[in-house]
C-alpha cells in the first residue's frame, strides 16, 4: 500500500493508518525540531503539535509532493513560531563568525576519546542553526535540493550556496578541533 | 583525483550526519495518536440539515387538512339540518371564510416562526 491510499485511508475516517506516517517520519521530524528548538522536551512538544497539525488539514495535502516534505515543512514552520527563532536573516557573517569565536574558546578533544555521534552533535551545535539544519535535511535523509527548498522555504539556488558554506563551515570546525586526518579529510 | 577526493568527503560526512540521527521516545507515538483520537471523538460530527421543503409539506398538508375537515363537516352538518339551500346563505359561507382566515393565519404563524429559527441559527 503507497503512502497516497494511506492518505486516503486516514481521510476515509481510519485514524489508525496515520500511525504508519508517526512510526516513519517520528525520527527525522524529531532531528528537525531539535536542530532549531535546541532541546528534546520542545522537539518533542513541537512534532506532537505537528503531528495533529498534520492530521487536521491532511486533506489539504497534494499527492504531487512526498508526504515527508510536507510533513517536514509543517514541523519546520512549528519549530520556528514557538522558538521565534531567525533562521536565516543575518546569520551568514555572525553565524560564522560566533562559532569560530566559540571554537577558539574551547579546549581540544581528540576524537579517539569521543564517540563520533558527540563530535558531529558537538560541531552542529556550534554552527548557525540554519546551516545546521541544512545538513540534516541533505545528509541524512538524502533529501535533494529541490525538497529542501520546499521544506525551508528558500529558493533552490540559495539552498546550494547556503548548504555549500555550511558543508565548508562544517569540515573547518571538525578540523579545528580535531585533526584533519582523524576525520578522513585528507 | 580531486572528484574521488570530494566524494570520500561527502561519504564521511554522510556517515557522520546518519550517526547524529535523534531517536523518537517510546511513548511519542502513543502521545500523538493519542491526542488525535481525543480530537476525533471530541469533534462533532456533521448532521445532515432537514429537509426544508419536506417539513413545509408536512406542516402545510397537517393545517389544510385539518381546515378542509372542519369546512367538511361544517357542510355535511348545513346540509343535513337545514338543507341545499342554507349552504348559499351569508350564514354559512360566512362561518366558513373565518374558519379559513384563523387556519391561514396559523399556517402563516408557524412559517414566520420557523424563518425566525433558521435566522438563529
Amino acid at each position: 500500500m503507497n503512502e497516497n491510499q494511506r492518505v486516503q485511508q486516514v481521510l476515509s475516517g481510519n485514524t489508525s493508518a496515520f500511525a504508519y506516517f508517526v512510526e516513519t517520519y517520528q525520527d527525522m521530524a524529531i532531528t528537525i525540531a531539535h536542530r532549531i528548538c535546541g532541546n528534546m522536551q520542545d522537539a518533542e512538544d513541537v512534532v506532537q503539535e505537528s503531528y495533529v497539525k498534520a492530521y487536521r488539514n491532511l486533506h489539504t495535502f497534494r499527492s504531487e509532493s512526498k508526504f515527508s516534505t510536507w510533513l517536514y515543512r509543517i514541523v519546520y514552520n512549528t519549530a520556528i513560531t514557538q522558538t521565534k527563532t531567525r533562521m536565516w536573516m543575518g546569520m551568514q557573517e555572525t553565524g560564522i563568525e560566533d562559532a569560530y569565536d566559540r571554537g577558539e574558546n574551547t579546549l581540544e578533544i581528540n576524537l579517539e576519546e569521543m564517540d563520533r555521534r558527540e563530535v558531529v552533535s558537538e560541531v552542529l551545535q556550534r554552527m548557525p542553526k540554519g546551516d545546521a539544519l541544512l545538513l540534516t535535511l541533505y545528509y541524512m535523509e538524502d533529501n535533494p535540493v529541490k525538497e529542501i527548498a520546499k521544506i525551508t522555504g528558500l529558493n533552490e539556488p540559495n539552498v546550494k550556496v547556503k548548504l555549500f558554506r555550511a558543508r565548508k563551515m562544517f569540515k573547518e570546525l571538525l578540523a579545528e578541533c580535531y585533526s584533519v586526518e582523524d576525520v578522513g579529510f585528507s | 583525483m580531486k572528484e574521488n577526493k570530494i566524494e570520500n568527503e561527502e561519504k564521511i560526512i554522510r556517515q557522520m550526519m546518519q550517526s547524529e540521527m535523534k531517536k523518537a521516545p517510546e511513548n511519542l507515538k502513543f502521545r500523538i495518536m493519542h491526542q488525535i483520537e481525543t480530537r476525533k471523538a471530541l469533534t462533532p460530527q456533521k448532521r445532515k440539515p432537514k429537509k426544508e421543503s419536506g417539513t413545509l409539506l408536512k406542516e402545510m398538508g397537517a393545517i389544510f387538512g385539518t381546515m378542509y375537515a372542519v369546512m367538511a363537516a361544517m357542510v355535511i352538518g348545513g346540509y343535513l339540518l337545514q338543507g341545499k339551500d342554507f349552504l348559499l346563505t351569508p350564514q354559512f359561507i360566512g362561518p366558513v371564510v373565518l374558519v379559513a382566515a384563523v387556519f391561514s393565519l396559523f399556517w402563516l404563524m408557524t412559517r414566520l416562526e420557523a424563518v425566525l429559527k433558521a435566522r438563529k441559527k
